[in-house]
Formats: structure tokens, C-alpha cells, sequence
């Protein structure tokens, strides 16, 4: 005798009575924000997107409350991808906890490296050789530009056009590869130590280097030209999620998303760290705040880092790459904070040290958590699209967001 | 038993021999007993049956249409995205489409529980046909037009109009918020631009006094200077944006945004019954381009027109026993003609690959020369090749915006159909009537 067959839910023939609640159980409301949130008004409804949407960008779940075409309330639910970065650190030694960090931003991970390294050599003080300085910045640049190529594709992705965001893969796949010659990886490097870097150039990366800063600015530009003046795009962007600059800082917001709203903080060239104040740049800014400008700043953004790289080639010096120090690091007690600006605002790092070889207590600040509390003061009273249009634009990575 | 020895085909024979004999038999009894019957019942019901034989070739006709708008539209996109797209089946992919077919009849069906499901299942067929019975009007030439209706333009637009009701009927019986708002979404998007979609082309109507399509195609015979695309600018760029509006194309695909709402009205099908939404979708395009061709474009007219007459006058009688001795010559002589360079080129050119390449390029030729004299001599053909010619080109188009331009925002469209199209296509008309009404047609 077979065992008696148990109905599955995915039989149809299983009758589910569409009055029933079973699909929509009700949540007791916690606080009165959600008790608000939960009521429903004549003509609304939820729009539940995601964790699996096409454009939430990774798992970002955000319940929308809409009325027709227009979002009403928003809230977005995280978590989906927490792994206790923080945690995890804790339990490493300082070696082992800077490629920990690598996965949160995966798109940009040398930042992510970058202020946990500066953060334990503040620790330690360790002074890094200039060379490696040098190198940091060069592959810092050249993530930030890859970060942002790709940003335009899905910027354009999440408007609907499809062509821009395989352009825009050229340029970043190329940078990709290189700096996959220079660590021996693609994407999570773990190329930064603390007193320098893992390995100097080598001959691959840099003729890769050479071939591609030949042509960048050019490709760069074409690609730029396939959006930045379409009609649809801008019509879409223009004065949408206007974000001004008083709220901006109240809510912490940093990098091009501020510097979108008018405020011309770049921690580059206020509170420097590595080389940069021996090199020359602009900060790029605009006055409006809107969607728009969100983009535009980071597509002038390639522009200076391009100029940086182009600095960092000419006057590199030789030397070594990697300082001195011990295997095994064991800083005195003390805390230091080490932050650095990446291509979504700033990445830093707040560790504690309490005399042993692994991290007391480590804190990871992540712009787009930060930025991803916008979303819904920036949709509210629009339409279901634009909420795409202004997530992309203010570019939240999930990976860091969850930690 | 015999019957374990027969092979799968020997069994299927078995089955199939006793009853092609007997069927055969029974046929052929009925139609020496009642066939003067059926041929007279034909006859005086000719138009009835010339319908029902018109719907059936339309829809044919209408699917491998959509396997090669489907086609066209991976390997173009593929090219503006610096892809390669589909290259596996088929000489360069080609077949791709037909095996994509494939696969969505061979998904499993699903029905999710809590659809309503009579309307969930007919409204992939009332879409698909509302886009296949609006392929009967198009006159791809004068001597191939299904139906020549008298009113064919407004059996096109009530017709074509019937589609958004299947779109509306999968939204709502879904039982998906994703699936409503598509299918709100269709039913606004197409009722708005129905309107400047249907004014736009009253001034052409006010042209040439009729709505048969066959005869706005000929009212524009002569040079490329009388289509109507010169003689009324401002209705073709508003029927341009109202077709595309009307068939879902970017940038006025909002239906089934992606991006926003999954899928839109097609996010709980699978199997068939998607596949159905996917095909009505291309054979839309194509539809609506072959609309717009052969109302704006001269349809079937050629641009130039070169009066060829060609008296190419061979007495295949007189020929007498030459005519098989030609006939079955000529490949043989043609192969080894142009075998005999590729055999004497190069030594490393085996001798049976010479004799291929050969009897290839002379195939190549012979049919070259024998398309080319149908087009010259054969009035249907040059006239279907000039229709397909424009109506590809306006595919191409389309599948070209798709790749270029990003989405439209819903208030967008709607207002621009509201505010810009609606009060330039009226604008369109008073002038037209204006014009006439002063220098006459």
C-alpha cells in the first residue's frame, strides 16, 4: 500500500478559498507608525516587492501602499541578506577581518577593505610607504569608476532601457579584470593590509591599465551620450525626489548623494587620508537634489577620478609596498575610527581594541543603509515607477545595507 | 502475438492502414453520392466559406510571422547590446524562435488557485485573436487581400480594439496585484490612444473618401511623392506614436514594465497560454507596421515607377523534345561550369567539395534569376516583396526603439496622448477638410 497521498498546495486542484486570509496574514501591529502604516483607506491596497523583484537591486523587500498608480506609504524590510559581518570580525584576527569585510559592497569592495585597514593602522600606528599609498589610491579610483559605469547601466535598467547597462559592462568588466591581474580576483580582492598592499604591480595590469586609460574617456563619453540627453530619461529624472540639503545632513546622508544637493563634503579633500592632498581634483556638485543630479554627479565623478589615476601614474614613486610588522598584531587598548569616501559616501570603521589579536568590538558604518532610509520620504506622492527611479538613483548595494 | 514483433513505426502502420482504407473508401462513397451537394452549397455560400478560409490562412500565416519577429528582435537587440545573441540552432540561431515555441508548449500549464479560471484561460485567445483577425484586412497586394472589406480600417481599429479586453480579463482574473495593475494599466493605455490612433487617420479618409483599405493603397499609385506619409506629415507622426502605444513597445510599454510590475498582466501565465501573449505581441507589430505601410507608405506600391514591360516571349512548345533535354541539362552543365573554377583554384579543393560548391552557387543563381523574373513578370509578387520590404522596415523600427530608449512614466503617456496627440490629430483633420474644401481633392 502506498502511504496516503497528503494534498500539496501547488496541486490546483486543492480549492483554497479566496476569501480566506491565508494569503495575506494580518500582522499585530508594534508601535503606532506601524499600526498606521497597516490600516488600508478606501481605493488602497499593498504592493508587496520583492526580496525577488527585477529592480529592488539585490533582496530589498519594500511593502508599498499604493492608491492606483501612486505610492502612498512605503516600507521597506531588510535583513534578507544578514550574515554578522560585525560579528564575524570579532571572532578574526585584524588579518582575517579585513576580507570579512570585502562582500559588503560587492560592486565597490577595496572601499570596504579600505576603512577597516585604516581604521586597525590608526590602531597600530603603522606608517604605510608611500608607494602602497600611491597603489591604494590607483585601485580605489579605478573601483569607483567601475562602480559607477555600472550604476548608469542600471540607472538606465531601471527606467527601461536595456542597451545602456551592457555598455556600461565594457568598461567596468575591463577594470574588473585588471584589478583581477593586480590581486588575483575578481571582485572580493582582499588586496589591502594593514601597512601596505598584497603584492606591487605587475606587468599584466599595468599594460591592461595603459590600453584602457588610452581609450577611457572616450568610451566613457559615448557612453554617456546614449542617456544623458534622451528625453524619456531626463523627463523621468528631472525634479524627482527632491532631497534638499538641510535633510540631507540631518539624515546623514554622504558622497554624491549629498554632493547632489549642494554640499560640497568629499572626504578626500576634508578630512584627507593617504596621498590626496597632494593631488588635484574637483568636487563635483549640483544644486538641485533631484534624481538627476544624483546621476550627474557621479558621472562627473568618473571624470575627476580619471584625472586622479592619470596623477597617481605620473608620480608614483618606487619603494616598497608592504611596512615592516609583526605576523601576529596585537595593538595596545584603544579605539580608532578610519573612514574613507567610496563611490556611495562613506565607508568607515569603528574598532576597539582591548590588547589582543582579534578586535574587541568592530562597527561598520555603510552609506547605503544610510541612504536607503530616503526611500520613503523621496516616494511618497509618486508614482509606482518612480520609486525604481529614485532607488537607483541613490544606488543602496544590499550587501552592505544587511551587513 | 505478432503484434509484441512489430517496431513502434511498424505498430503505428498497423493501426493507420486498415483505417486510411476504410476512411478512403467511406470518402470517396460520400463524395460520388453527396458531392454535387457540398460543391453547390460552396458555391452559393461563397463569401461564408472565402471567410472561414481566410481566417484559417491568417492564422497560419500569423504564427511563423511572430517566430520571425521574434527572431529578428533577439539578433537585432543582441547586436545593439554588443551581443552575439541566438547562434546554437539554425544557421546563425535562426531557429531559436520555433524551439522558444517549443519550449512554452512543453511548460507545464500551471493554474494557480484562486484564479477565476473560465476567464483566466479564454483571455490568451482573445487576445491572440484580436491580433491574427485584424491580419485579414492588410492588403499585402492588390490581388492578395483576404478580405477586401468596404470598412476595413474601422474593422481594423474595432477589432484591434478588442485585444486590451483580453489584456484587461488576464489582469483581473489573475488574482495578483501585479497582474491588476497591468491590466489597468493596458485598458488606459489603449483607450487613450485608440482616439488620436482613429482621428489621425480621417484626414487620409477625407483624401480619399473611402475606408477600404485596398483602395487608400491604390489612391497612392504613382511615385513615392504621393504616399500619404508627404501629404499628411503631422497624421503619420500621431499614428507612428499611437501604434506604438496600442502594441506595447518601448517606450510605451507599461503593460508589462518589468521593472515596476514583474510582468504586468502576464505575471500568473505560463506554458501556452503565455506563449500566446508572447506571440499576439509580435504579430501586433507586425500588424500595426503593415497598417502604417500600407496606409502611410503606398503599401504595395513600388516608390519608383519604372514601367518594365518585358517581352520575354520563350515558345516552350516549339522546343519540342528540347525542352526535357534543357530541363534536365542544364543543372548538370550549370554544376560543373562553376565546379570546374573552384576544382582548378586551389589543389587543397577536394573534388566532390567543388561539386558541391558548384552545384550550391548554381542553385543560388538559378533561383536569383528565376525570384527575379517572378518580380518582373509577375505583378502579385513585386507588389508583395514592396509591401514586405516597408513593413520590415518599420519592425526593424521598433525592435531599433526597444533597444535605444528608456520607458515612459504612466502620467507621461497618458498625458501625452491627452494633451499633445488628441488636439494635434483634430488640428490635423480641420485642416485637412479646410484644404479640400478650398482646392478640392
Amino acid at each position: 500500500m502506498a502511504g496516503q497521498m497528503r494534498p500539496s498546495l501547488d496541486d490546483p486542484r486543492v480549492a483554497i478559498p479566496a476569501d480566506s486570509s491565508w494569503y495575506e496574514p494580518a500582522p499585530t501591529p508594534k508601535t503606532e507608525r506601524q499600526a498606521e502604516f497597516l490600516t488600508l483607506r478606501e481605493g488602497e491596497m499593498f504592493v508587496n516587492m520583492g526580496p525577488q523583484h527585477p529592480s529592488t537591486h539585490g533582496v530589498l523587500r519594500v511593502i508599498i501602499k499604493v492608491n492606483g498608480e501612486k505610492v502612498v506609504d512605503l516600507d521597506p524590510v531588510l535583513g534578507y541578506l544578514h550574515r554578522g559581518v560585525e560579528k564575524l570580525c570579532e571572532n578574526a584576527d585584524y588579518h582575517q577581518a579585513i576580507c570579512y569585510t570585502d562582500p559588503l559592497e560587492y560592486v565597490s569592495s577595496l572601499f570596504c577593505e579600505a576603512a577597516p585597514v585604516a581604521a586597525f593602522e590608526k590602531l597600530m600606528d603603522v606608517d604605510v610607504p608611500r608607494r602602497a599609498q600611491y597603489i591604494r589610491v590607483l585601485t580605489m579610483e579605478l573601483n569607483r569608476i567601475a562602480s559607477h559605469t555600472l550604476f548608469q547601466g542600471w540607472m538606465a535598467l531601471d527606467l527601461g532601457g536595456i542597451t545602456p547597462i551592457l555598455w556600461s559592462f565594457i568598461e567596468r568588466d575591463e577594470i574588473v579584470d585588471m584589478l583581477a591581474a593586480l590581486t588575483g580576483q575578481k571582485l572580493l580582492y582582499n588586496y589591502y593590509r594593514i601597512g601596505g598592499v598584497n603584492g606591487d604591480l605587475n606587468h599584466e595590469f599595468m599594460s591592461r591599465l595603459g590600453t584602457w586609460m588610452s581609450r577611457a574617456a572616450a568610451q566613457i563619453d559615448s557612453n554617456l551620450a546614449l542617456i544623458n540627453e534622451n528625453e524619456i530619461f531626463v523627463r523621468r529624472t528631472r525634479g524627482l525626489g527632491v532631497l534638499d540639503a538641510k535633510t540631507a545632513l540631518k539624515m546623514g546622508v554622504t558622497g554624491p548623494n549629498l554632493r547632489a544637493s549642494g554640499v560640497p563634503f568629499d572626504l578626500r579633500r576634508d578630512r584627507p587620508y593617504l596621498v590626496y592632498p597632494e593631488l588635484e581634483f574637483d568636487v563635483p556638485t549640483r544644486d538641485e537634489g533631484d534624481s538627476l543630479a544624483r546621476y550627474l554627479v557621479r558621472m562627473d565623478e568618473i571624470k575627476q577620478s580619471i584625472r586622479i589615476i592619470d596623477q597617481v601614474l605620473h608620480e608614483m614613486p618606487d619603494g616598497p609596498v608592504m611596512a615592516k610588522l609583526p605576523r601576529l598584531l596585537r595593538p595596545r587598548p584603544g579605539r580608532a575610527f578610519g573612514a574613507v569616501e567610496g563611490p556611495r559616501g562613506v565607508y568607515g570603521t569603528y574598532a576597539i581594541s582591548d590588547g589582543s589579536d582579534q578586535p574587541f568590538r568592530m562597527r561598520i558604518h555603510d552609506p547605503s543603509f544610510v541612504h536607503l532610509q530616503l526611500v520613503g520620504p523621496l516616494t511618497k506622492g509618486n508614482l509606482i515607477a518612480d520609486t525604481m527611479a529614485v532607488m537607483a538613483s541613490l544606488d543602496p548595494v544590499m550587501g552592505g545595507v544587511d551587513k | 502475438m505478432v503484434w509484441n514483433r512489430l517496431t513502434p513505426a511498424g505498430r503505428a502502420l498497423a493501426v493507420l492502414l486498415p483505417i486510411l482504407a476504410i476512411g478512403g473508401a467511406a470518402t470517396t462513397l460520400l463524395l460520388a453520392t453527396f458531392g454535387g451537394v457540398i460543391v453547390a452549397t460552396i458555391g452559393a455560400n461563397l463569401p461564408i466559406v472565402r471567410f472561414l478560409a481566410a481566417s484559417v490562412i491568417t492564422f497560419l500565416i500569423s504564427v511563423p510571422v511572430a517566430f520571425l519577429l521574434i527572431y529578428m528582435e533577439m539578433k537585432i537587440i543582441a547586436l545593439m547590446n554588443l551581443r552575439i545573441g541566438p547562434d546554437r540552432i539554425g544557421p546563425a540561431g535562426a531557429v531559436m524562435s520555433v524551439v522558444h515555441g517549443l519550449k512554452v508548449l512543453m511548460k507545464e500549464d500551471y493554474t494557480p488557485p484562486s484564479v477565476d479560471v473560465p476567464v483566466f484561460t479564454l483571455a490568451p485567445v482573445v487576445v491572440y485573436l484580436a491580433s491574427f483577425m485584424t491580419l485579414l484586412v492588410i492588403p499585402f497586394a492588390p490581388e492578395l487581400t483576404s478580405m477586401g472589406f468596404e470598412l476595413g480600417l474601422l474593422y481594423f481599429f474595432a477589432i484591434g480594439g478588442l485585444g486590451v479586453v483580453g489584456l484587461m480579463m488576464a489582469g483581473w482574473s489573475s488574482f495578483n496585484k501585479y497582474s491588476l495593475l497591468g491590466g489597468i494599466r493596458a485598458a488606459a493605455q489603449a483607450i487613450s490612444y485608440e482616439i488620436p490612433l482613429t482621428l489621425s487617420v480621417v484626414g487620409i479618409v477625407i483624401l480619399t473618401g473611402t475606408l477600404s483599405l485596398p483602395k487608400i493603397v491604390a489612391a497612392q499609385d504613382g511615385s513615392f511623392l504621393d504616399w500619404f506619409i508627404f501629404r499628411q506629415p503631422l497624421a503619420a507622426i500621431i499614428f507612428f506614436i499611437a501604434i506604438t502605444a496600442e502594441a506595447n513597445r518601448t517606450p510605451f510599454d507599461n503593460t508589462e514594465a518589468d521593472q515596476e510590475i514583474v510582468a504586468g498582466f502576464a505575471t500568473e501565465y505560463s506554458g501556452m497560454r503565455f506563449g500566446f501573449f508572447f506571440f499576439a505581441e509580435y504579430v501586433n507589430v507586425f500588424i500595426v507596421s503593415a497598417l502604417f505601410s500600407a496606409v502611410f507608405l503606398g503599401g504595395s506600391n513600388p516608390p519608383i515607377h519604372i514601367d518594365l514591360h518585358p517581352q520575354i516571349l520563350v515558345d516552350l512548345g516549339a522546343l519540342g523534345i528540347g525542352l526535357p533535354l534543357i530541363a534536365g541539362l542544364a543543372p548538370v552543365v550549370g554544376t560543373l561550369l562553376f565546379a570546374a573554377p573552384l576544382w582548378f583554384a586551389s589543389t587543397r579543393i577536394k573534388g566532390w567539395q567543388a561539386l558541391v560548391g558548384g552545384f550550391l552557387i548554381f542553385g543560388g543563381l538559378s533561383t536569383a534569376a528565376v525570384g527575379i523574373w517572378a518580380f518582373v513578370m509577375l505583378p502579385p509578387v513585386a507588389s508583395l516583396i514592396w509591401f514586405l520590404i516597408k513593413t520590415f522596415t518599420l519592425v526593424f523600427t521598433f525592435v531599433w526603439m526597444r533597444g535605444t530608449l528608456p520607458r515612459a512614466r504612466i502620467d507621461q503617456l497618458m498625458g501625452f496622448a491627452w494633451k499633445w496627440l488628441l488636439p494635434a490629430s483634430l488640428l490635423n483633420i480641420f485642416a485637412t477638410a479646410a484644404a479640400v474644401l478650398v482646392a478640392g481633392r
